[in-house]
C-alpha cells in the first residue's frame, strides 16, 4: 500500500510525493503540480504497474511466468508471453552489447569458460520461445527489472501529464522528468560510502536518468561476473547517466563487472550515456573517473 | 544464501579467516575440511524416529557422506515410518542394542527430552559420536553429567541448537562484535503460537507417550522445547553468561486437558553489565509469531527477519523529501542520498536493511522444523565429525548454557525465586567475540 502526501505550502508549485514498497526496494514518486484526485489516481497506477511487472518479471515467486520458464527449458523449449519475450530478446541484445558482462543467468554459469561465448539461453522468434542451452540455467532479471519498471513509470507519468517529477528506486534507480521547480537540473548526491550524508558526486538529471552499482549497503557483493561466475568483489561505484533508466541500469551492472580496460569499449557503442568510477575513501575523500577520460580529483 | 556461499563471500572479501576464528565450528563447511572427508562415510543410527528424526532423515538422505544403518523406536508405527527410508537399516525398539552395534560410529538422539541425557551419556559411554537434539538434558544436574560425560570420553557431542550453524545469524552475530549496532543493550526473545500443542493421539493409552511434551515427567514444556533455541542469543552477542534469572510461567489457556507444564512464560535474564535478555511465550495468541531481536545503542538487529534498524537519525531526511522541502521553500540546493540502496529514516517505521541478500526466514509455526534455519548445516557438521572424530569448538557450552538457563527459568518460575546459576554447574566458557 502506498504512503501518500500532498503539499501545497508553495502555491506556486503544488506536489505530490508517495512511497510503496516493491521489488524489493522502495519506490518513491515525487510529482509536481498534481492535485488530490490525479495524483492519487497516478500512483494507483503506478503501483499496479510495477506489482504486475514483479510478477512477471520475478525469479523468487514459484507462481511467475519467469520460473515456470526456470524449471522447464532445459527439458523443452517453452513459449514466452510477448512482453517477457520481448524482455529476453532485449536482455539478449544487451549482453551482446556488452562482450556478455550484462548476463541474466549469470547466476548459474560454469566456470569452464563456454560463458564468455554465448549466452544462457537460445530464442526462437517464430514461436517465442525460449531453450536453456545448458543444464542449470537460471534466468534472473534482478538487473534489470527496475530499470524496465522505472522506464514504464516514467512514460506512464508523461502521459498523465507529468511534466515535473523524480521517480526513485531505492536510491540506485533514479529517473527524472523535466527538472526542478527553481533550477535546470533535479539535483540528486551520490551519498559518501564512509561518511554518512556527505557528497561523493553530484549527478544533474534532466529528462534522464541513472543509475548506481557497487557493494550493498548490506556490505554485500552482489554482481556476479558471467564470465567466472564468481562475485566481482569492486570497492568503486559505478555511476551511469543518461536517457534511458533501463540502459543505466543495465551497463552500471555490465561496467561494474567487467575489468576497467573493457569499460571504455563496451561505453562507445552507447551514445549519449556517460560512465564514472567513483572511489569513496576512508578519509572522507573521493576520486571520480569518467570512463574514457581523465581523472578528476575532489 | 547458504553456509558455503557464506563463507566463500567472506572469503572473497579477505575475511574467511576473521569469519573462522569468530565461528570455528562452522570450519567443517570449509573447502578443506570438506575435501578431507570426501569418499568417506559416516555410519550412523538414529534413536527416536518421530517427527524431528524424520525431519533429519529427509536433510541425511541428501548427504552423500552418510550411511544410515540403525534406526530405533520403541514406537513400531514410527520405525516402520522411518524404515521406509533406509530398508537396508536394521531395526531395534531397545537403544542399548543399537549402541551394541559395532557398524554403528555415530547416534543421533531425537527421542523426548526426558530421556536425553541418559542416552547420549550412554551412546558416548559406548564409544558413539553423539548428536542430540535440544534442549541437552532434564535437569540441571543431568546437563552438567553430560557435558563432563563428552569430556572424560574425549567424545564427539553435538546438541540440536541450528541456530549456531544458521549463517543468518553468524553474519548477524559479526555485525554486532564489529560494533554496527553500538553497545548491546537489550536483547528480546518471543514465540507465540495459538494452537494447544498437542498431537493426534491413535489411542487414549498413547496419551502421554505421543504428547510428552505437555508433561512436566518428560518435559520442561515450553522452556526446553521452545526457549532453549533462543538462549544463546544474548551470550552469543555480548560474549557473557547471565548473573541472575527471574520468572513467572502459568497454565492460561489450555488448562483442561490435563497437562502439568505451563502454556505461558516470561523470563528475565540478567547479564553482568545490567543488560537484561527477557523471553516470552504464549500459545493462545499467535500476532507477533516469533521473535529475535539485538537492540543496540545505534541500532537494532532482527535476527530473524534478518534485518538491521539504524537509530541515528538521518539528519536531512530522505532524499525526495529533502527535495520536497526544497521545492516548498522555492530554493534549489544539493541534495544527498543516491547509492547503493535506500538510507534509513528516522521513524520507527524505518525500512530496515537486509544483513544479507536472499535469506530464507522462518516464522516459528512449524513444530517440526523450519526451512534453512542452519538445521542442514548442523547436521552436515556432525556427518563432518563423526568421520574425523573431531568436536567442533565452542558450540557444546554454548548449547549447554542454553539448556542450564532454560532449566533454571523453569526453576525460578516454580519456585517463585530470582535464581542464579550455581558455581558447581559452571563449565569453561569461552566468549565467541
Ligand atoms: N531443533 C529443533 O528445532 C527441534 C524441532 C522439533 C523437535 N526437536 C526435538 O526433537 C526431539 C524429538 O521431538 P519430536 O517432535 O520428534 O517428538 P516425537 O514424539 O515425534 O518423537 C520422539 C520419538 O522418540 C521415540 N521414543 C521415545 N522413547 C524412546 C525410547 N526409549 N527408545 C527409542 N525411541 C523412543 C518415540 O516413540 C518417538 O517416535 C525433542 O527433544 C524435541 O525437543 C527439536
Amino acid at each position: 500500500m502506498a504512503e501518500i502526501t500532498f503539499s501545497q505550502k508553495n502555491p506556486a508549485y503544488p506536489l505530490m510525493c508517495a512511497s510503496f514498497r516493491a521489488m524489493h526496494t522502495k519506490v518513491e514518486l515525487l510529482a509536481v503540480g498534481v492535485d488530490d484526485e490525479k495524483g492519487r489516481d497516478l500512483m494507483q497506477r503506478a503501483e499496479a504497474e510495477v506489482r504486475r511487472l514483479e510478477r512477471l518479471l520475478s525469479c523468487h515467486d514459484d507462481a511467475s511466468p519467469l520460473s515456470a520458464l526456470n524449471s522447464l527449458a532445459w527439458e523443452q523449449s517453452v513459449e514466452a508471453e510477448d512482453e517477457l519475450y520481448m524482455v529476453l530478446e532485449l536482455c539478449e541484445t544487451f549482453r551482446r552489447a556488452t562482450y556478455g558482462y550484462f548476463d541474466v543467468t549469470a547466476m548459474c554459469s560454469e566456470t569452464d569458460g563456454v560463458m564468455s561465448l554465448a549466452g544462457g539461453y537460445s530464442l526462437d522468434a517464430k514461436h517465442h520461445s525460449v531453450r536453456f542451452c545448458r543444464k542449470g540455467v537460471k534466468i534472473d532479471l534482478g538487473g534489470f527489472a527496475k530499470g524496465y519498471a522505472l522506464d514504464c513509470i516514467k512514460r506512464m507519468s508523461q502521459q498523465e501529464g507529468i511534466t515535473q517529477g523524480v521517480i526513485n528506486f531505492g536510491n540506485s534507480s533514479i529517473a527524472a522528468l523535466g527538472h526542478h521547480p527553481y533550477g535546470e537540473w533535479w539535483p540528486i548526491g551520490i551519498e559518501h560510502r564512509m561518511v554518512k550524508s556527505a557528497l561523493a558526486q553530484e549527478v544533474r538529471l534532466a529528462d534522464s536518468a541513472m543509475s548506481i552499482s557497487g557493494r550493498s549497503e548490506a556490505g554485500e557483493y552482489h554482481i556476479i561476473d558471467p564470465h567466472t561466475g564468481s562475485r566481482v568483489a569492486g570497492e568503486e561505484l559505478i555511476l551511469i547517466e543518461g536517457r534511458s533508466a533501463l540502459v543505466c541500469e543495465v551497463l552500471s551492472t555490465a561496467l561494474y563487472a567487467a575489468p576497467r580496460a573493457k569499460r571504455a569499449d563496451i561505453m562507445s557503442q552507447y551514445d549519449g550515456y556517460r560512465a564514472s568510477e567513483i572511489v569513496c575513501r576512508r578519509d572522507g575523500t573521493t576520486e571520480c573517473r569518467v570512463v574514457g577520460a581523465t581523472v578528476v580529483e575532489k | 544464501m547458504n553456509r558455503k556461499e557464506f563463507l566463500a563471500d567472506c572469503g572473497k572479501k579477505g575475511l574467511a579467516g576473521v569469519a573462522l576464528s569468530l565461528f570455528p565450528w562452522l570450519e567443517s563447511c570449509s573447502e578443506k575440511a570438506q575435501q578431507e572427508v570426501k569418499g568417506e562415510k559416516a555410519r550412523i543410527g538414529m534413536i527416536g524416529t518421530g517427527s524431528r528424526g524424520l525431519y533429519h532423515i529427509k536433510n541425511l538422505l541428501r548427504m552423500p557422506n552418510v550411511e544410515m544403518v540403525a534406526l530405533c523406536d520403541d514406537y513400531r508405527p514410527h520405525l516402520e515410518n522411518a524404515a521406509q527410508y533406509y530398508p537396508n537399516a536394521k531395526l531395534y525398539d531397545d537403544y542399548r542394542k543399537l549402541l551394541e552395534d559395532k557398524s554403528v560410529d555415530g547416534v543421533i538422539v531425537t527421542t523426548p527430552l526426558y530421556l536425553h541425557g541418559r542416552i547420549t551419556m550412554d551412546a558416548l559411554r559406548a564409544g558413539k559420536r553423539v548428536f542430540c537434539e535440544k534442549s541437552m538434558a532434564f535437569t540441571l544436574d543431568e546437563a552438567l553429567d553430560v557435558y563432563n560425560c563428552r569430556k572424560e570420553m574425549n567424545g564427539v557431542l553435538l546438541i540440536g541448537q541450528q541456530r549456531l550453524f544458521d549463517p543468518k545469524y553468524a553474519r548477524a552475530m559479526q555485525m554486532i562484535h564489529e560494533g554496527k549496532i553500538g553497545k548491546v543493550v537489550g536483547v528480546r526473545n518471543y514465540w507465540y503460537r495459538n494452537n494447544d500443542w498437542r498431537r493426534e493421539v491413535p489411542s487414549p493409552e498413547l496419551e502421554r507417550r505421543i504428547n510428552w511434551r505437555l508433561y512436566s515427567e518428560y518435559s520442561r514444556g515450553l522452556m526446553t522445547e521452545l526457549a532453549c533455541h533462543h538462549l544463546q542469543n544474548g551470550s552469543w552477542a555480548m560474549g557473557m553468561l547471565p548473573e541472575k534469572v527471574m520468572g513467572s510461567g502459568s497454565l492460561l489457556h489450555w488448562n483442561k486437558d490435563g497437562r502439568d507444564v505451563y502454556d505461558a512464560v516470561s523470563a528475565i535474564f540478567t547479564y553482568p553489565n545490567g543488560v537484561n535478555m527477557t523471553f516470552e511465550s504464549i500459545i493462545s495468541n499467535k500476532h507477533f509469531g516469533m521473535g529475535e531481536q539485538i537492540l543496540g545503542t545505534e541500532g537494532t538487529i532482527d535476527l530473524v527477519t534478518c534485518m538491521r534498524y539504524t537509530d541515528e537519525p538521518a539528519p536531512k531526511g530522505s532524499g525526495m523529501h529533502q527535495l520536497v522541502a526544497q521545492i516548498e521553500n522555492g530554493v534549489m540546493s544539493n541534495s544527498v542520498f543516491a547509492g547503493t540502496s535506500w538510507a534509513a529514516e528516522t521513524s520507527s517505521l524505518a525500512p530496515g536493511i537486509p544483513i544479507m541478500d536472499n535469506v530464507t526466514i522462518s516464522t516459528g509455526e512449524s513444530t517440526v522444523g523450519a526451512e534453512a534455519d542452519g538445521s542442514i548445516e548442523i547436521m552436515e557438521a556432525f556427518v563432518h565429525a563423526v568421520i574425523t572424530g573431531k568436536q567442533p569448538e565452542k558450540v557444546l557450552e554454548e548449547s549447554y548454557y542454553a539448556t542450564q538457563f532454560a532449566l533454571l527459568a523453569d526453576k525460578a518460575m516454580h519456585e517463585n525465586a530470582i535464581l542464579t546459576l550455581d558455581e558447581k554447574y559452571r563449565v569453561p566458557y569461552e566468549p565467541m567475540k
